[in-house]
C-alpha cells in the first residue's frame, strides 16, 4: 500500500508541476505559435509585453482595481469581521452565513446579474463597476482569513491595557491594531489576489475601457494564443514563487541571526 | 467563567449592528440585489412567464448541457480524489524536506492564475506540443487531436481544482496521530485491511470537504472549459456566457444561473447542516 | 487602620443565575488577602467587578472612601495580573512596563528609565529589550508583575498568576511576590483555587462558595476555627461527625455511632442542637490498643497511603470514613484490614454549627 501510493504521488508531482514549468521556456521562445518545445529563443515577446499598450493597460487597471478592491472590502469587512467574532446577537447565525455567500454564488451567476444591474446604473465598462463587483467576490475571503485571527486574539491582552490606563480608542491603536497586523496584511492579500485573479465577472462588465489583465488573456487565448501570455505566465508565476518562498526565506535569516543567550537559572 | 456568561446573556446593544452595517448595505446593494435581478429576469424575460424554466428544464439541449455538467463534475471530483489522495499521504508521510518541497509546489499551482494554468495545457496538448511529439515518436502515425476535447477541458480542471482536494485532504492526515496508526497494527490490522477500516475513515472528512468543494467549483466553471473544451459538449456556465453575450438572451440564461445557482446551494445547504460551511473554505 | 478597598453587598445575576449573593467586604491598606474558592463560586467574578470589567448587578466599590462604580476600568489605577500574563507579544519587557507611563503622559526616556528600575525590583535587571516569547514563565511573570506596579496602583489584582507555573518555580513565585507587595506595601488581592498558596502568602483569606463570602479570616484562623462545614472540608483535610449537643455546660455531644464526644470552643449552644464536629487527621492519634484516660474509637483499615515522611490512614468508625494522618515511621504499627484505636484530645475537637 505504502510504495504505491509513494509512486502513485510520484507521478501526481510531475502532473502538477509540468504544466508551471512549462510556460517558463515557452515565454523565450521565437515561434509564432504554441509550439514545444521551442524552435529557438529570444526576448522578444518581453520587449512586446513592456512596450505594447494593449498589455499594459490591462496590466495597469487589473492593479487599480485590485487595489481599489482591497481597500474596499477592508475597510468593510473589519469592523464586520469585530461585531460577528467579538459579539454574540440575535441573528448572527444568518449573518455569518450571509458572509460566506458570494463564494457559494458560482462567478457566472454573478456575472450575469452584474452584467443587467451594472447595465442599468450605466456602470458597465467603468473601472468603479468591477471594483464593486470584485469587492462582494473578496469580502468572504478577508473575513474567513481575518475571523480567524480574531478568534484566536487573547482578549486578556485588551483588558491588561485598560487596567494599565488605555481607553478604548487608545487600547485599539497600541495593542489590538498592531498585534492583528499579521492578519490584517494576510487578509488584504487575499483580497488582491481575488480581485487580480477574478476572470469571468470581468469577462462580462469589464468591456473595453476598464479592461483587466485576466479578460485580456481570455480574449487572446480564445482567440490567437498570442505567445505575450507565456510571458505574462512566467511573470506571474515568478512573482507567486516570489510570494510563497519569501516568508521562507526571512525566517530562516532571522533564525540565523545570533540570539542573546538566556543566562541558566534566572527565571 | 463569569465573563464567558456574560458574553452569552450580554444585552442587545448597538455596537454589533453599527459595525456590520456598512458591509450590510453594501452586500445588500452590490450583491443581494444583481443575484435578485438575475431571478426576476429568469421570469420576466422576454415576458412574464414560466417558458425560460420549461425550456431550460424540458428542451433536449439544455438537458444535456445540464447532464454533461453534471457528469463532467462528478468525474473531475473523482480524478481529483485519485491524484489528491496519493500526494496528500506522500506529503503527510515524507521526510519535513520533501513534504515542503511538495507542499511547495502545490502552494504554488493553487495560487498560480488558472488562466496561466488553462494556457500552460494549451501549450502541452497543442498540434505542435510535446504530447503530441512523443505520440508520434512510439509511432503512432495520426495522433487523435488532444486540444479542444472533452479530454482536455478535463484534464486541466482536474489540474486546476486537484490543490482543493489536496490541501482539505493533507490538513486531515497531518493531524491523524501516528500512534493510533501504531496502535492498529498492534492489534493486527495491516495492509490493506488497516488502511481500509482505520486509515481511510480517519481521513473521510478531508475527502468530503475537498470533494464538496471541488464539485461545486466544477459545477460552475466558465473559464477552463470554455478556452479548452469541445464547443459541441459545453458545460452549463459557457451555455449562461453564450446565452447572455451573444444572443443577449437575459431571460433563458437567467433561468439556467438560477437552476445552477439552486443546485449548488442545495449541495452546500446539505454539506452546511452536517458540517458548517466555514470548515469549507477554511 | 481605615479600609481601603470596600465592596458593600455586591450583587452580580446573569437571567436567573446568582453569581454572587450580597458580598461585602473590607481590606485594609497594605493588606494582602486571597480569594480562595473552587471555580465558579464567585472569586473571579468579584475580581472582575473590582476591575471594571465586569458591572455589578447591584451594590458598590469603593476605594479610598471613593466610589468608583461608575468608573472605566482605564480609570480606576488598579493593576492586574492575569493568569496567562497578557504580556503585549509587539512590545519587549521594558517597552510591556513603560506601557502604562506612557498612557500617564510620562515621556519617553523618563518612562523606560523608571520602568528599567521597575525590572531591577522584580529581579529582571538586563532582561528589559527581550520580547514575552524570548523569556521563560517565570520571566513573563515578574514582567507582567512590574507592568502592573510601576504606576503606582492603588489596588493590584492578581488572577491566579501562579496557575501556570510548575511546582518549584510557583513555590519561589509565592515568596517572591510577597516580598515585592511587603517592600512596596501595595493593597492586593490575589484569586486561587489553591489552598497551599492561600495560607502561605496571606493576611487574610476569604472563602468563597457559590456567589457568598462563606468566611473571612486569617489563614490560621481559617484552618483551626472554620465557622462553615464548606470551609473546614475545603481548607486542608478534615473529619466531620454529625453530633448532637448533650450537654452544652459541660461541652459533650452524641454521634450515634462513636457515642459520647467532647469539645471545645466558647459558643453558646443549647442542649439537643445539631452541630458537626471538626477533627483534623493530623490531631488523632492512632493506636494499637486504647489509650488510658481518652475517648478511644475502634476503626477498622481500609488503605494506607504513603508518602515518605507521614502517612495517611483512611479507614471506618462503624459507619464513619475517618481519616488520620501519622508520622512516617509509625505506619509500621498497623496494617490495612486490621482494627485499631483512634483518640484526640477535646481540644482538637471544634464545632461547627452551619
Amino acid at each position: 500500500m505504502n510504495t504505491f501510493m509513494r509512486w502513485t504521488g510520484f507521478i501526481v508531482v510531475l502532473f502538477i508541476a509540468a504544466p508551471l514549468v512549462i510556460v517558463v521556456p515557452m515565454s523565450f521562445s521565437n515561434a509564432s505559435s504554441l509550439q514545444f518545445p521551442p524552435p529557438g529563443y529570444w526576448l522578444g515577446y518581453y520587449r512586446a509585453y513592456f512596450t505594447d499598450m494593449d498589455w499594459l493597460v490591462p496590466t495597469w487597471n487589473s492593479i487599480l482595481i485590485a487595489t481599489a478592491t482591497t481597500v474596499l472590502t477592508m475597510l468593510l469587512v473589519v469592523p464586520a469581521t469585530f461585531a460577528l467574532v467579538r459579539h454574540k446577537f440575535r441573528g448572527k447565525g444568518i449573518a455569518d452565513v450571509m458572509m460566506l455567500m458570494p463564494l457559494a454564488v458560482p462567478h457566472i451567476v454573478m456575472a450575469v446579474g452584474y452584467y443587467s444591474y451594472f447595465g442599468d446604473l450605466g456602470l458597465v465598462h467603468s473601472h468603479f463597476g468591477v471594483i464593486l463587483a470584485h469587492t462582494c467576490l473578496s469580502v468572504p475571503i478577508a473575513f474567513l482569513v481575518l475571523s480567524a485571527n480574531l478568534k484566536g486574539f487573547d482578549r486578556n491582552l485588551e483588558r491588561a491595557a485598560q487596567s494599565l490606563g488605555a481607553g478604548p480608542a487608545k487600547t485599539f491603536i497600541h495593542i489590538t491594531l498592531p498585534i492583528l497586523r499579521p492578519g490584517l496584511i494576510i487578509s488584504s492579500l487575499f483580497a488582491f489576489i481575488q480581485s487580480f485573479d477574478e476572470t469571468v465577472v470581468a469577462i462580462f462588465i469589464s468591456g473595453r475601457d476598464a479592461e483587466t489583465l485576466p479578460r485580456k488573456m481570455f480574449d487572446s487565448i480564445r482567440q490567437e494564443a498570442d505567445p505575450v501570455i507565456a510571458v505574462i505566465s512566467t511573470l506571474l508565476f515568478f512573482i507567486v514563487l516570489i510570494g510563497i518562498a519569501a516568508p521562507y526565506f526571512a525566517s530562516a535569516l532571522r533564525s540565523r541571526a545570533p540570539k542573546p543567550s538566556r543566562p541558566a537559572g534566572a527565571h | 467563567m463569569g465573563v464567558s456568561l456574560s458574553k452569552l446573556t450580554e444585552k442587545t446593544d448597538i455596537w454589533p449592528w453599527l459595525l456590520l452595517a456598512p458591509l450590510g448595505v453594501y452586500m445588500l446593494i452590490f450583491f443581494v440585489v444583481p443575484l435578485a435581478d438575475v431571478a426576476i429576469m429568469s421570469f420576466v424575460e422576454p415576458k412574464v412567464s414560466f417558458a425560460n424554466y420549461q425550456k431550460v428544464l424540458t428542451g433536449a439541449l439544455y438537458q444535456r448541457v445540464f447532464l454533461n455538467t453534471f457528469l463532467t463534475a462528478a468525474f473531475v471530483t473523482l480524478c481529483c480524489l485519485a491524484v489528491g489522495y496519493p500526494l496528500a499521504y506522500l506529503m503527510a508521510h515524507s521526510k519535513p524536506r520533501t513534504a515542503m518541497l511538495i507542499l511547495l509546489l502545490v502552494t504554488m499551482s493553487f495560487w498560480t492564475s488558472f488562466l496561466v494554468r488553462t494556457y500552460a495545457w494549451m501549450v502541452l496538448l497543442g498540434n505542435n506540443g510535446p504530447l503530441i511529439a512523443f505520440l508520434q515518436m512510439i509511432g503512432i502515425e495520426q495522433p487523435p487531436q488532444l486540444l479542444f476535447t472533452r479530454f482536455s477541458s478535463t484534464l486541466a480542471m482536474v489540474h486546476i481544482l486537484a490543490p482543493y482536494m489536496i490541501m482539505n485532504i493533507y490538513s486531515v492526515m497531518k493531524k491523524i496521530d501516528p500512534a493510533l496508526i501504531r496502535s492498529a497494527e498492534s492489534l493486527g490490522a495491516k495492509g490493506w485491511s488497516l488502511f481500509r477500516h482505520v486509515y481511510l475513515p480517519l481521513t473521510a472528512p478531508g475527502i468530503a470537504n475537498g470533494s464538496v468543494l471541488v464539485f461545486v467549483i466544477c459545477l460552475g466553471f466558465y473559464v477552463t472549459p470554455v478556452l479548452l473544451g469541445s464547443p459541441r459538449e459545453q458545460m452549463i456556465a459557457g451555455l449562461i456566457g453564450h446565452q447572455v453575450d451573444e444572443f443577449l438572451a437575459f431571460g433563458l440564461g437567467s433561468a439556467m444561473a438560477m437552476v445552477l445557482l439552486v443546485i449548488t446551494l442545495v449541495i452546500l445547504t446539505i454539506y452546511h447542516r452536517r458540517f458548517g460551511l466555514d470548515k469549507l473554505w477554511g | 487602620m481605615t479600609s481601603h478597598l470596600q465592596l458593600s453587598d455586591i450583587t452580580k445575576t446573569y437571567g436567573h443565575f446568582t453569581a454572587l449573593d450580597n458580598v461585602s467586604l473590607s481590606v485594609d491598606k497594605g493588606e494582602f488577602v486571597t480569594f480562595l474558592g473552587p471555580s465558579g463560586s464567585g472569586k473571579t467574578t468579584t475580581l472582575m467587578i473590582i476591575a471594571g470589567f465586569e458591572k455589578a448587578s447591584g451594590g458598590s466599590v469603593k476605594v479610598g472612601g471613593q466610589s468608583i462604580s461608575q468608573l472605566a476600568p482605564h480609570e480606576r489605577n488598579i493593576g492586574i495580573v492575569f493568569q496567562n500574563y497578557a504580556l503585549f507579544p509587539h512590545k519587549t519587557a521594558v517597552e510591556n512596563v513603560y506601557f502604562p507611563l506612557q498612557m500617564r503622559g510620562v515621556g519617553r526616556a523618563q518612562g523606560l528609565r523608571q520602568a528599567e528600575d521597575m525590572l531591577s525590583l522584580v529581579g529582571l535587571k538586563g532582561f528589559g529589550h527581550r520580547h514575552p516569547k524570548e523569556l521563560s514563565g517565570g520571566q513573563q511573570q515578574r514582567v507582567a508583575l512590574a507592568r502592573a506596579l510601576v504606576f503606582e496602583p492603588s489596588l493590584l489584582l492578581l488572577d491566579e498568576p501562579l496557575g501556570a507555573l510548575d511546582k518549584n518555580l510557583r513555590e519561589q513565585m509565592q515568596i517572591e511576590i510577597k516580598r515585592i507587595q511587603r517592600s512596596l506595601g501595595v493593597t492586593t488581592i490575589f484569586v486561587t483555587h489553591d489552598q497551599s498558596e492561600a495560607m502561605s502568602m496571606s493576611d487574610r483569606i476569604v472563602v468563597f462558595e457559590k456567589g457568598r463570602i462563606e468566611q473571612a479570616a486569617a489563614p490560621l484562623d481559617i484552618y483551626h476555627r472554620p465557622q462553615t462545614s464548606f470551609v473546614a472540608a475545603f481548607i486542608g483535610e478534615s473529619n466531620l461527625i454529625p453530633a448532637t449537643i448533650t450537654n452544652a455546660a459541660a461541652r459533650t455531644a452524641e454521634n450515634p455511632t462513636l457515642g459520647g464526644l467532647d469539645y471545645s470552643g466558647t459558643e453558646v449552644l443549647s442542649n439537643g442542637q445539631k452541630v458537626t464536629l471538626l477533627v483534623r487527621p493530623e490531631h488523632i492519634k492512632l493506636s494499637r490498643n486504647p489509650i488510658e484516660g481518652r475517648r478511644n474509637v475502634r476503626m477498622t483499615v481500609e488503605t494506607i497511603v504513603n508518602y515518605g515522611d507521614n502517612a495517611l490512614v483512611i479507614g471506618r468508625a462503624g459507619d464513619l470514613p475517618m481519616r488520620v494522618r501519622v508520622l512516617g515511621a509509625d505506619v509500621v504499627i498497623i496494617k490495612e484490614g486490621e482494627e485499631c484505636c483512634v483518640s484526640w484530645m477535646r481540644d482538637s475537637v471544634f464545632v461547627i454549627t452551619r
